[in-house]
């Protein structure tokens, strides 16, 4: 988004910048050639101005000699004034062409100028002196000639360049019209583009919370880059979350709702089987009792004995207890549980097969854990094992130390034949076995002491055939709650 | 802080020092100059809007000079400059060397300074030429023909060819040639007999020299036929009744003028190197020859009619 809005100010700068040089160059452009149009008007102004200044001084050379004749310092004074007007053109600019024109101007000029001064100073008869002044009033015809072509060719081309300059003009306010009007528009444009870049991924945003909050805990956002993404992707984490505590607060308050019936039940049912238990422990001694039946009365003596193992797993996942915290080796305890209960217990299997047992130790920190509920843990996932490789296998025992320092990893492994994919996600679910004399809630209780003690457990299938259980324990030094 | 106002009290304390070590330059303007603008006619001696153009820079560099406004007025003929300080209130001109002398005996003007030339000259001299193909060599020669003069009141248009008639035993030329006339300008004579509008004129060599110098026709087709004396070149003066102290200023300035860059810039536009001073004496050859033809100077009627 800052990459976004970084371009989006350098584009705006830039079309403004373009817009901005566009106008400037137009605008100067418009007054550069109304420059040249005052310019050319001052130049026709001034061979006007000198064309009259020729015929101030022409009717002052016919005037003389008559009553109405000009003063000679008046006549001295108009034909200064028309040669210092014939010098001011010489301070423009001309192309040589003009140059040559302009030359050509003051030497007539000069010429003019030599005639009149002839007309003022001599002294002569009549025919000589009416002789210079028609000579100097034919210079002066010739010279209003050529400066009258000059102004009829300045006036020709001030025709064309206001022609032109107008039409400048006129594209100029064409264009300033055009960029006043698209300005705001392209403004709104552009702002509308970046604004709703940044409201759309709100909205989305805002959206999603909505569905979250009205219970679609399956919503997840989608379709977000950027920082936008970013945001997304903590979302959707948060509702994944939250799912998953959802789930755990159902199944407490399932557990609690079981646990509760089941104390009751086991309640109802824990005393008449103790009493029937009694009964057909005793009724074996009675003499009349035949020796088939008494092999009856055994089997139900050993089932209500089962019935009771049940009812006691079924309390203990129901109402678990709470563990009592003691600084322990998870090493120390895997090694023992190995040693005496499952020697035990796997004679007491009756398994054929042999069953090699490789363990592999790191070096751990000791932990705050109930060593009890460890050792049922562990006890309930080597059984697991065992039960998985009727015909001999291998019992993988590792333990290590994660990278971070803080939670100690234990993985059961086994060689057996492994779990069907499309179960194996059901495993830790209550009552699901795949054992045909199981009560489906080893695993369970398993996980939920693990979760008591703030760790996790995991089951996958591995590579090469059988099991892999993994448990991650949080290191807790002594003081630290459960 | 406290510095400050010390700096700036020696800093005024010096100021007159600094003034002291400045380079010394021409004669200052008073502040309040006794005349505040002085009128100075100038005698047709070319066209005169260039004899105009000629003379501008130097009255506006003498008025920065002297504080006091110099102005300028071309007049048609040289005769008029005398009239003018009568009826249009002239208080100086640069006066031809007769005219000087005729104004000196008729108003009483007292010439201040007058120019040296290019080629390092201060005097002139008048000159009678004809075409080379008129076959007029003498005076003889001219009789019946047409004489362009330059004005009565000039040295080299009018009283060399008198004194040459003189010479030649000519009193009444207006009889003795076809037609005689006065162009007023030197210019004008010269380039009327190259021209053919005349057979014989008279003007002053510096002109002459100068036309030259710039149609090469004058010297190829043209041949002089007499010289006069040398004469001094147009001077400056001023009416007597002029203060004194804006005369000796404005002598003064002009005098130095050729010290001073910006002088001398002005005097090479002016085409001269320096000012010199002139006095009456400078004017004796005038004298001369007025003497010689028997030319009255107080009664002398110097306009061309």
């Amino acid at each position: 988004m800052k990459r976004k809005i970084a371009i989006g100010l350098a584009v705006y700068s830039v079309v403004f910048l373009l817009a901005g040089g566009y106008v400037i160059r137009t605008i100067r452009n418009a007054t550069t050639s109304l420059d040249r149009l005052i310019t050319l008007h001052q130049v026709e102004i001034l061979r006007e101005h000198y064309l009259l200044q020729i015929k101030k001084v022409q009717s002052d050379l016919m005037l003389k000699g008559t009553p109405y004749s000009k003063s000679f310092d008046s006549v001295v004074m108009h034909v200064m004034g028309m040669g210092r007007l014939i010098d001011t053109c010489f301070e423009c600019h001309h192309s040589p062409r003009g140059m040559e024109r302009l030359n050509g101007l003051k030497r007539q000029t000069d010429k003019y100028k030599d005639a009149i001064s002839r007309v003022l100073t001599v002294r002569a008869d009549t025919a000589r002196l009416a002789a210079e002044k028609d000579t100097a009033f034919r210079v002066g015809e010739d010279l209003i000639e050529q400066v009258g072509d000059m102004i009829a060719f300045t006036t020709s081309r001030l025709g064309e360049n206001t022609q032109r300059a107008m039409s400048e003009i006129e594209h100029t306010k064409y264009i300033l019209y055009v960029l006043v009007a698209m300005g705001p528009l392209v403004s709104a444009l552009l702002g509308y583009f970046f604004i709703s870049g940044l409201t759309r991924p709100v909205k989305v945003l805002v959206e999603s919370a909505r569905k979250l909050k009205g219970g679609d805990l399956d919503h997840r956002v989608a379709g977000l880059s950027d920082e936008f993404g970013e945001v997304a992707a903590s979302f959707n984490e948060m509702a994944d979350s939250l799912k998953e505590q959802m789930h755990k607060m159902q199944r407490t308050e399932q557990m609690v709702v079981v646990g509760e019936l089941a104390a009751g039940l086991a309640h109802e049912i824990k005393n008449p089987m103790a009493g029937i238990k009694v009964a057909m422990s005793v009724l074996p001694e009675e003499a009349y009792i035949s020796s088939e039946d008494k092999e009856v009365l055994q089997k139900v003596v050993a089932e209500i004995t089962q019935l009771e193992g049940l009812m006691k797993s079924f309390l203990n996942f129901a109402k678990p207890q709470k563990p009592r915290l003691e600084t322990v080796n998870v090493n120390q305890m895997l090694n023992t549980t190995l040693t005496f209960h499952l020697k035990h217990q796997s004679i007491g299997a009756g398994g054929s097969g042999k069953i090699e047992i490789v363990k592999e130790f790191g070096e751990l920190p000791a932990t705050q854990a109930d060593p009890t509920q460890l050792q049922q843990v562990f006890l309930n996932l080597f059984l697991n094992a065992l039960h998985a490789m009727p015909h001999g296998g291998e019992l993988g025992v590792r333990t290590s130390l994660a990278e971070d320092g803080e939670t100690i990893r234990i993985e059961i492994s086994d060689t057996g034949s492994g779990i069907r994919e499309d179960l194996i996600k059901k495993v830790f679910q209550p009552f699901f076995t795949t054992k045909p004399k199981g009560t489906g809630l080893g695993l369970a209780i398993s996980r939920q002491l693990i979760e008591q003690h703030d760790g996790t457990i995991a089951v996958a299938n591995r590579p090469g055939g059988g099991v892999l259980f993994t448990i991650l324990l949080p290191v807790k030094a002594e003081g630290a709650a459960a | 802080m406290q510095k400050r106002p010390v700096a700036c009290i020696l800093f005024m304390l010096c100021l007159p020092l600094f003034a002291a070590c400045s380079p010394k330059e021409p004669p200052q303007p008073a502040k309040k100059p006794p005349v505040e603008k002085l009128l100075i006619g100038l005698i047709p001696e070319q066209n005169i809007f260039n004899q105009l153009e000629r003379y501008e820079p130097l009255g506006e560099y003498l008025s920065r000079k002297t504080g006091t406004k110099i102005t300028f007025k071309v007049l048609p003929r040289y005769g008029n400059i005398i009239d003018s300080f009568k009826s249009s209130g002239l208080d100086g001109a640069f006066f031809g060397s007769f005219t000087y002398t005729l104004a000196h005996a008729k108003v009483g003007v007292e010439v201040l300074a007058r120019p040296v030339a290019l080629d390092n000259t201060s005097t002139y001299y008048g000159m009678i030429f004809v075409r080379k193909d008129s076959r007029i060599r003498t005076a003889r020669d001219m009789k019946g023909k047409r004489f362009a003069f330059v004005d009565r009141a000039t040295t080299a248009g009018y009283l060399l060819p008198l004194d040459y008639f003189h010479h030649h035993g000519i009193s009444d030329y207006k009889h003795y040639l076809k037609e005689a006339y006065f162009t007023g300008t030197h210019e004008d004579a010269i380039h009327d007999v190259l021209n053919k509008k005349a057979d014989i004129g008279a003007a002053k060599n510096t002109v002459f020299q100068r036309l030259a110098s710039e149609d090469p026709r004058i010297l190829k087709d043209l041949v002089v036929l007499e010289r006069s004396l040398d004469v001094p070149e147009n001077a400056i003066a001023l009416r007597k009744d002029i203060d004194v102290s804006v005369r000796n200023l404005l002598k003064e300035s002009l005098l130095a003028m050729h010290l001073d860059p910006d002088g001398k810039k002005v005097l090479e536009r002016f085409g001269a190197l320096k000012f010199i001073e002139t006095t009456n004496s400078d004017y004796s050859v005038i004298l001369k020859y007025a003497e010689e033809i028997h030319l009255d100077l107080a009664t002398y009627q110097y306009m061309n009619n």
